[in-house]
């Protein structure tokens, strides 16, 4: 096994070799500071790229690229609350709060460190995980992965928020986004409403960036100024490794959560993250800064990601399986040269693993040094008034998702669920459970009828699925056991927040009503579907209308959404009702630039927003605007170009 | 390693095309259709799955081979259920051989069963070429089944784990019909190397895999004796008939023959013809290059001539081995016939198919 390491260590004393893992890093690195694009965009780039070198170094390449996206994406997440990748949304939750108090600094040194960690302790895993993944998989059986995403989904319930009514209605709704698209256990496509673009499901990455990403930049426009509010980038960048040091413990909770997601097939690096998040969150004895920047909730969910795509890598290279749909294109490569993994793999050709190995060590340590050096840069960005920074923030965005299945579908459904992030926002809504539900939808409803069908109802007395079971329904019960406790102690007299009222009751109200209504279509379109279709929308719906119909009574009488989730504390309803205002009216704008995408194409049409925005909206004298216009749609024209993009070409165009 | 200097200049080149964006000039030959031409391959799947594995393994093959060198890239348009991409390729592709499109089973069925969202019409658009995909049947021992007789009295319920009804799963569902087998179907796992880990596990004990994943993955567990292969979906004889056996497997027997040995008879009637049509598209010709209704002649020609010298092609032949199972590529102009027949079952064909997949795997048309 040493003798195998070595060898293959020995791969990288080619230069030309290291030449191309450092090609591979830069690649991975600049998609996956680009929101949107992620792994499968680098890995898919360099494909056809690659595939005429020889196999040990197209693998370093690949591995090189796969390996830092996690560590990169980081950077936008931070800086402008975009995620870089769906699985740095916490990230974008926890870390982007803090650049805007002024220690974005802080906040990306933690995430870059606990990246590099994070990614270390992945490949340990995965170097550990050899002798030992046959036997482990062999006990994974369909009952077991169906009770480990029950477990996932249970994470969510650390992160309801201070209104737990509509933290369990957004990952209802998480779960209906999840549900759309084919059944697993039936011949039957659900919610596709007719629409082609509908039958394969909504694409992650597109709901990440409409949820979080395009919710963040509306509001940010909105706000005016720039991103940061006090100027001060100071000495950050020792303290966010201080934090790490402090926290050592929760990285390692973190890669560990990580490696287990990777290992499960079902489960990839955003559920990984958002399931660090949600246990560092449970296990916090303080949890009220979280939410509003908390340095542990960017540590946790980093190191979970870089772990994740490690740990992906152990069915795809120990049993052929891949362990997401990055590890699938790196699984195809190797067909491609004839690997074919598996136990003969481990047994024949060792080195192949250990020079997966070693690049991505290798990679992680350049990811993360490249990160430190072009981010005091970037972190700058945070200075300039954002609405100069957004319009290529949005073209790039636009980009990303038209990426997912290149049809105008991606656009409409990205602008519909950035309205959607947004109202959930404005009115107080926790986003979390939504994308957890999102992704943990589908996996589990797959493997519990596989369960069923395959095990009848004996799996419930598996030794291994009690086991699961337990450290399901503990913190369960520990929870209700801590709310009684608290109850009987004397309540902390905490002055009731004032009554919504006025455009924020109106926003509050009309959220709450267009999830009952969602809800309530869902259902009844819900019964028309054959019973394996069927179930687990009625069980997901059921309850949720009768929530939704709560919390819009509650709406009505005029609840406030809280200040955590809020993000403009002490802003007077006047105020309020215009930034409302002003939001929306961005929202229009944005819908009116992918109109004008979808009549005269990309290019054109970037030009003509960004021409229009700068000069009205970020007051940019002509010239300039006209420069910055040009020279930004060139990049991404050269860009798009260099990743073998897609653009919308536009109906009025001549082709 | 990387020695002599042509792969410095491919990596020079690759690199070049990566960091300044451009293309570089393909070779030039003055009288071939496709000289300093590019063929752009739409696969309608996601990176990383059968159709783009194989698109990708063929495309430097078709660059050195078809005259004139055209550059070949291989382009994912997934979604859809692969039916984005091939309404995608049917609405764009000119006639002009310069685009392609490379498709399984689970693009034609659709087609096949008049989905409404399939809007592209496989019968008007012309076969460049097709490579073949072979399924091995294979069983638990726990079933004590040694043989194919031994499917009938199998000494526990087979259980067999497949992906969807109208998928690729489809032909071997109809031959468990046509051998009258009784097995129970789970369906909805997410791919058949998830199905595989089930069987490993115990959790199904009657499987079928591609022959490139079984001769690597599962032949291991047949020395080790935990997996008993029975059976290939066999391979057409000159008539195009499915009666021949699989030449990468030569020494499993084909449906065909186990029907007979346990029945006695040539299979015959709407069954046995709707298992041939199935197992014809998904696997005889389960990679089907296809170009648009009106290529030129000389397009498709050049790709025929090339098919053949990829297949006389060394590095073809040794790689393919562990990539596709050791198929050649077949010619479009040789197998159109056959491709176009089995997307035209008869009536009582189409309606059986259409029946079992209504009343027994809920599928609705």
């Amino acid at each position: 096994m040493l003798e195998a390491a070595v060898a293959a260590l020995a791969v990288f004393g080619d230069p030309l070799r290291l030449l191309l893992l450092c090609g591979g890093v830069l690649a991975g690195f600049l998609v996956g500071m680009l929101p949107g694009l992620g792994g499968i965009v680098a890995v898919s780039v360099l494909l056809p790229l690659i595939l005429r070198l020889d196999a040990r170094t197209a693998l370093a390449t690949l591995t090189g690229a796969l390996a830092v996206v996690y560590t990169s994406d980081t950077i936008s997440s931070v800086l402008v609350g975009t995620p870089g990748s769906p699985a740095s949304a916490p990230t974008a939750l926890e870390g982007h709060p803090l650049a805007k108090q002024g220690q974005a600094a802080r906040a990306l040194s933690a995430a870059f460190l606990s990246s590099l960690l994070g990614g270390f302790l992945g490949v340990l895993g995965l170097t550990l995980a050899i002798p030992v993944a046959r036997p482990l998989v062999m006990v994974l059986g369909s009952p077991e992965l169906f009770m480990f995403t029950a477990l996932g989904i249970t994470y969510a319930g650390s992160l309801l928020g201070k209104a737990p009514v509509r933290g369990l209605l957004a990952g209802v709704l998480g779960l209906l986004l999840g549900l759309v698209g084919p059944a697993p256990a039936a011949a039957e496509f659900r919610y596709t409403f007719g629409q082609l673009y509908l039958l394969d499901g909504l694409s992650l990455v597109v709901v990440a960036l409409g949820i979080f990403g395009l919710a963040e930049v509306v509001s940010l426009l909105a706000r005016g100024g720039a991103i940061a509010r006090s100027v001060d980038l100071g000495s950050g960048w020792m303290d966010g490794i201080r934090d790490v040091i402090r926290h050592r413990w929760l990285v390692l909770r973190g890669a560990a959560i990580g490696v287990w997601a990777g290992i499960l097939p079902a489960i990839g690096a955003t559920a990984a993250a958002w399931m660090s998040y949600g246990h560092a969150v449970a296990t916090s004895r303080d949890r009220r800064s979280f939410g509003k920047g908390d340095i542990r909730g960017v540590i946790a969910p980093e190191s979970a990601n870089n772990a994740a795509s490690a740990g992906d890598l152990i069915p795809t290279l120990l049993f052929s399986v891949p362990g997401g749909p990055a590890a699938a294109v790196i699984l195809g490569a190797l067909y491609a040269y004839g690997i074919y993994p598996g136990p003969r793999l481990v047994a024949e050709h060792l080195d192949v693993i250990y020079v997966i190995v070693w690049s991505f060590a290798l990679a992680n340590i350049l990811g993360a040094a490249l990160s430190f050096l072009v981010s005091p840069i970037l972190a700058r960005v945070t200075y300039i008034p954002f609405a100069r920074v957004a319009p290529p923030l949005l073209i790039t965005m636009v980009l990303g998702a038209y990426q997912a299945t290149r049809h105008l579908g991606d656009l409409v459904a990205l602008w519909l669920l950035g309205l959607m992030g947004w109202a959930m926002k404005r009115a107080g809504w926790p986003r979390a459970p939504l994308l957890i539900g999102f992704v943990l939808a589908k996996p589990m409803e797959r493997y519990f009828w596989l369960t069923v069908k395959l095990h009848g109802w004996r799996w419930l007395a598996y030794p291994s699925v009690l086991i699961v079971g337990v450290l399901l329904v503990a913190p369960l019960v520990w929870g209700v056991v801590r709310g009684l406790r608290r109850r009987s102690r004397p309540a902390v007299e905490t002055p009731p927040a004032p009554r919504a009222t006025g455009s924020l009751r109106r926003l509050t109200t009309t959220v709450s009503a267009a999830c009952l209504a969602c809800l309530a279509l869902a259902l009844w379109q819900g019964m028309g579907f054959q019973f394996d279709a069927r179930l687990l929308p009625l069980l997901v719906t059921v309850p949720g209308v009768a929530l939704a119909g709560i919390q819009t009574l509650r709406a009505v009488q005029g609840e406030p959404p809280g200040p955590a989730e809020n993000g403009d504390d002490g802003l007077g309803p006047d105020r309020l009702a215009v930034l409302i205002g002003d939001e929306l009216h961005r929202f229009l704008q944005i819908a009116g630039y992918l109109l004008l995408i979808w009549l005269v194409g990309f290019h054109a049409a970037s030009l003509v927003f960004m021409l229009a925005f700068l000069t009205w909206v970020a007051g940019m004298r002509w010239l300039p605007a006209v420069a910055y216009a040009v020279v930004s749609v060139g990049v991404f024209h050269v860009l798009s170009f260099g990743f073998a993009l897609r653009w919308p070409a536009g109906v009025l165009v001549w082709r | 390693m990387i020695r002599d200097r042509g792969q410095w200049v491919m990596v020079g080149v690759a690199m070049a095309v990566l960091l300044v964006a451009l293309p570089s000039a393909p070779a030039q030959s003055q009288a071939a259709y496709y000289a300093g031409k590019s063929i752009e391959v739409i696969v309608p799947f996601a990176p990383g799955g059968a159709a783009d594995v194989g698109a990708r393994f063929a495309a430097p093959f078709l660059e050195k081979h078809i005259a004139g060198n055209p550059r070949v890239t291989v382009r994912n348009v997934p979604g859809g259920g692969s039916m984005l991409g091939a309404s995608f390729f049917a609405a764009n592709a000119r006639p002009d051989g310069l685009m392609l499109m490379c498709t399984t089973s689970s693009t034609v069925f659709p087609y096949l069963f008049g989905h409404p969202s399939a809007r592209y019409d496989l019968s008007k658009m012309r076969v460049a070429m097709t490579l073949a995909f072979g399924p091995v049947v294979y069983v638990s021992p726990r079933t004590g089944v040694r043989k194919p007789a031994d499917l009938l009295k199998p000494g526990e319920p087979l259980v067999y784990g497949g992906i969807a009804a109208t998928g690729s799963d489809l032909p071997v569902l109809v031959a468990f019909e046509l051998l009258k087998l009784n097995v129970k179907t789970v369906l909805g796992f997410e791919g058949r190397g998830p199905i595989r880990l089930a069987f490993e596990r115990g959790e199904t004990n009657l499987d079928f895999q591609f022959t490139p994943v079984y001769l690597t993955q599962v032949v291991p567990l047949v020395k080790e004796a935990k997996a008993v292969p029975i059976m290939t979906g066999g391979f057409p004889n000159e008539r195009g008939e499915l009666v021949s056996r699989d030449p990468v497997v030569p020494d499993l027997p084909s449906v065909f023959e186990v029907y007979r040995e346990l029945y006695g008879s040539r299979p015959a009637g709407p069954r046995w013809r709707a298992y041939e049509a199935a197992s014809v598209l998904t696997f005889t010709y389960g990679l089907t290059w296809w170009a648009p209704e009106g290529t030129p002649p000389d397009a498709l020609r050049a790709i025929y001539e090339a098919a053949d010298r990829i297949n006389a092609d060394r590095d073809f032949q040794e790689r393919g081995k562990s990539v596709t199972g050791g198929y050649p590529l077949r010619r479009g102009d040789t197998v159109e016939r056959a491709v176009q027949k089995a997307m035209r079952p008869t009536l009582d064909v189409t309606k059986y198919l259409t029946d079992l997949l209504r009343d027994k795997y809920g599928v609705r048309f």
